[in-house]
């Protein structure tokens, strides 16, 4: 959990404070974009392909297609033997690899600044040329499976999260897993990876973002002679559905092999439309700040510490997503704390920021804990190029970073107060709770 | 976010030669080493105090003892309780934290440059003045003893807990440094003190920097702070007997998963074996390298039986474990340990290529400037240079005793340490026979 809580953090507090460098960037006709970021203190550089694609776009009784795709990416093309694209970046010292989520595939590798544009040459090779074999296809989703087991079918923390996000939403597609479902893993087929790749690998959906010692001029010729060339096709409008109103509190319970109970709680709120709600999702950032963030922490001071109703506590707020997040808030629950006792302090805590006003000190020390982090990310080449492509490709802009730490700054007292009190509402919610189920 | 292969865990974490950043060295009168790496490019600077109380010092029977201090000493002081505490560290976006492995306790700080005074000021503070509150060590143990028992659901930390006691039986390293159920349970106040009062010194503790800083700013801020702190560890990070060696040994827990999680483990080198380098490349080709490693190949490749499965060793102040690690659906477990185990027997009998060798070479070398590149990651590998007491030029020899390692090499040490006979066994999941 405290990881769940640390990923969450760090993409709150992703976007770099206004010391980060200038960002220059230029698109191709085909619709290709390219976002660089030059750093010429060490000679490396990091690339990263972002595809508009995720668990999101997938059809109903096929998920887990996006993130299928993303394995297969590696199995081989025109030029590229099954495996040998990792091992030319290996052999140029470099690391490789992927991530899938609800809203984006990316691919992504580390190498010596002077190698890049090899690197560039060789994801368009693939891009474009992807041998989609069934035989490997075969062998690939037998270890997704395995994947899915591990991630999620052997941890009831992941599991009870799963269905609690499948009970949140009536329509908006977060509510499936982005590893998929194991039925719709059963029965995917090499023609649905094909027409996948068809219908959304097409140069209008790629983000091309390099973070490093490299050339900007250099590189748009890199990304002219490579990316630039594919052939356009139309890129269809992303799937975007409008999740009714919640009517009323929803509770499920998940009964599964586990040591002790678990209680989560969702909502869902806003994520941020720059010009549009500024200060509404920065005060969601920083409201989940104040309950989850730092060493103060709402939940843990009150909840855990002082009236001992869990063992440990957490909340989360992505405000960097497409349409909607699913807030949450969680409380582990040790062998004599009820979920009952902890739903009620949570909700007496969230019901308190949403009529009272935070004090001063503490939402200063949030705002100072927010654009810290900020500086930190920026030692990383890795999460600079992830900060840049994540904004780009949910809409929100990467030239809009600054904003977002403006946005935080004004955020006052009553902005947090008027927030909690619209959107965090037991009415809003849906509960769920991991009840242990006592093995023979 | 899935990520296509977890992130496997380098414990010997290659780093690279090109233009290595020198490591500045200097030492307070009480025998403090101050180890730096400057860093400008971020206004920001990272430390990690490392003193010789880890794990292998929890009295016996009371397994997490260092673990419980360390989280004691961050969490309040004697001039500040936990909440005032809390508050000040947050009001300057101070990270303060404690870790503790098998052989050191570790206090960490990040800071923005700016508050670099004030941060010193609270790890001294935290380091020198433990607040010993009652009450806060009994929610602390409370809510650790709660984290263990929701732990028993955990196939990875069971084979962990598994695993220690196995190989390592009686030893100081037989058990898991956070504790176990039981062991919490048996742990008091006064254990912590006595191990902060045998093992918090100076001497022989090394302070890891990297950030925006010089050693002319910084050695002034670190004598004001620490030189007062006296004394030398009872016990030092050397004095310590040699596991015996197990073989062939097996253990089974039955856990309701639907994958079996199936671990063989053996004894590895020690940080400071001569061996370190050959058994280092060999360790990445077998399954240290990720998907260029033997066993991805055919254990996953190949046969697509796990998401994944990867080796690693852990080197310490004396013989650590070394491990191979993968989960299979529980039908598929006895075909996959099939495969490690002939992966293993082959290279033990020496089929390894010269080319297989130069791309490992080739990964390792050319990825070492990347693997440095946060100045979380450069204290990490100064600390451990410190602390270790390998020379300061490890870094900027790295790459060339990497490259140094014949094919001879490699093989002898793969008949040492990759003989199928010698590694013993660890499975979790259910329906085990």
């Amino acid at each position: 959990m405290i990881k769940l809580l640390l990923t969450l953090l760090l993409l709150i507090c992703l976007i770099p404070a206004s010391e980060a460098a200038q960002l220059q960037e230029t698109s191709f006709k085909n619709g290709v974009k390219l976002i660089v970021e030059e750093d010429h203190s060490a000679p490396v550089a990091m690339v990263q392909i972002w595809l508009k694609v995720g668990g999101r776009d997938e059809l109903p009784g096929k998920t887990g297609l996006a993130h299928v795709f993303e394995h297969m990416m590696f199995k081989g093309s025109k030029k590229l033997g099954p495996g040998e694209f990792s091992k030319r970046i290996s052999a140029m010292g470099g690391n490789d690899n992927a991530f899938t989520s609800t809203d984006f595939t990316a691919y992504f590798e580390t190498v010596p600044s002077e190698r890049v544009n090899e690197v560039l040459e060789m994801e368009a090779e693939r891009f474009a040329n992807l041998k989609l074999r069934d035989e490997d296809f075969q062998k690939e989703i037998r270890v997704i499976m395995e994947e899915r087991r591990m991630r999620t079918e052997d941890d009831p923390n992941s599991r009870m999260f799963e269905e609690l996000s499948a009970a949140s939403l009536r329509l908006h597609p977060y509510r499936n897993p982005v590893i998929g479902w194991m039925q719709d893993l059963e029965k995917l087929t090499i023609e649905d990876v094909k027409s996948f790749y068809e219908k959304h690998y097409v140069p209008g959906n790629v983000i091309v973002v390099v973070v490093g010692d490299v050339d900007f001029g250099q590189m748009k010729e890199t990304v002219s002679r490579t990316f630039g060339r594919m052939q356009a096709r139309p890129a269809l409008a992303r799937f975007n559905p409008v999740e009714p109103q919640p009517f009323g509190p929803k509770r499920i319970q998940v009964k599964l092999p586990a040591q002790l109970p678990m209680l989560a709680v969702t909502v869902p709120v806003p994520v941020w439309k720059p010009a549009e709600n500024d200060r509404e999702a920065a005060a969601l950032a920083l409201a989940t700040q104040i309950l989850a963030g730092g060493r103060a922490a709402r939940l843990t001071r009150e909840i855990v510490d002082e009236q001992r109703k869990a063992f440990g506590a957490g909340a989360g707020y992505d405000a960097h997503g497409m349409g909607l997040d699913l807030w949450y808030a969680y409380g582990m629950l040790g062998p004599d704390q009820s979920a009952e006792a902890f739903e009620k302090s949570l909700w007496a805590l969230l019901d308190e920021m949403g009529m009272k006003e935070v004090d001063e000190k503490r939402l200063n020390a949030a705002k100072r804990n927010i654009i810290a982090a900020n500086v930190f990310a920026q030692d990383s080449l890795y999460l600079r190029a992830k900060d840049i492509g994540r904004m780009e490709v949910v809409g929100i802009g990467a030239s809009n970073r600054d904003r977002w730490i403006e946005a935080v700054r004004e955020v006052t007292a009553a902005d947090i107060k008027n927030t909690v009190g619209r959107w965090l509402k037991r009415e809003r919610s849906t509960t769920g709770i991991l009840v242990p189920e006592v093995t023979p | 976010m899935k990520q296509r292969l977890f992130a496997i865990i380098l414990l010997m974490l290659p780093f690279t030669a090109q233009a290595v950043p020198s490591i500045q060295e200097t030492r307070l009168d009480n025998g403090l080493r101050i180890l730096l790496m400057e860093a400008h490019n971020v206004p920001m600077v990272s430390m990690s105090l490392v003193v010789p109380a880890g794990s292998r010092f929890d009295p016996e029977k009371r397994g997490g003892t260092a673990s419980m201090l360390a989280a004691m000493l961050a969490d309040h002081t004697a001039r500040h309780e936990h909440k005032a505490w809390a508050d000040m560290l947050d009001a300057d976006a101070m990270m303060l934290g404690s870790a503790v492995d098998n052989d050191g306790m570790t206090l960490s700080l990040t800071v923005l440059k700016d508050v670099l005074e004030p941060g010193i000021d609270a790890l001294t503070e935290a380091l020198l003045m433990p607040g010993w509150s009652e009450k806060r060590f009994t929610i602390l143990k409370e809510d650790s003893i709660a984290a263990a028992r929701k732990e028993l659901e955990e196939p990875g930390i069971r084979a962990a807990e598994a695993a220690a006691e196995l190989i390592f039986s009686n030893h100081p390293y037989g058990h898991r440094s956070e504790g176990s159920l039981a062991s919490l349970q048996a742990i008091g106040l006064s254990d912590l003190k006595a191990l902060y009062q045998r093992q918090v010194k100076p001497d022989g503790a090394v302070l890891a920097v990297s950030g925006d800083i010089t050693m002319d700013e910084l050695k002034p801020l670190i004598a004001k702070a620490l030189s007062n702190w006296k004394g030398t560890p009872e016990t030092g990070l050397y004095d310590i007997v040699r596991p015996v060696n197990v073989i062939g040994q097996q253990a089974d827990v039955e856990l309701p998963t639907s994958q079996t999680q199936l671990q063989l483990l053996r004894l590895g080198p020690e940080r400071t074996s001569p061996d370190f380098f050959p058994v280092f490349v060999l360790n990445h080709m077998l399954g240290g390298g990720g998907f260029g490693s033997k066993l991805m190949e055919e254990v996953r490749e190949k046969r697509g039986l796990v998401y994944g499965v990867y080796s690693y060793f852990v080197p310490l102040a004396t013989n650590g474990p070394f491990v191979i690690s993968l989960q299979t659906r529980g039908d598929q477990a006895a075909e996959a340990e099939r495969v490690v185990r002939s992966v293993l027997s082959t290279m033990a009998e020496g089929k390894i290529s010269a080319k297989a060798l130069k791309a490992t070479k080739e990964n390792l070398t050319g990825s070492f400037a990347q693997r440095m590149d946060s100045n979380r990651e450069r204290v990490a590998l100064i600390a451990m240079i410190g602390f270790y007491g390998m020379p300061l030029d490890y870094l900027s020899q790295w790459t060339r005793r990497v490259k140094e390692v014949s094919l001879q090499e490699v093989k002898d040490q793969a008949a040492i340490y990759l003989d199928p006979e010698q590694w013993n066994r660890i499975r979790i999941g259910s329906d085990l026979k």
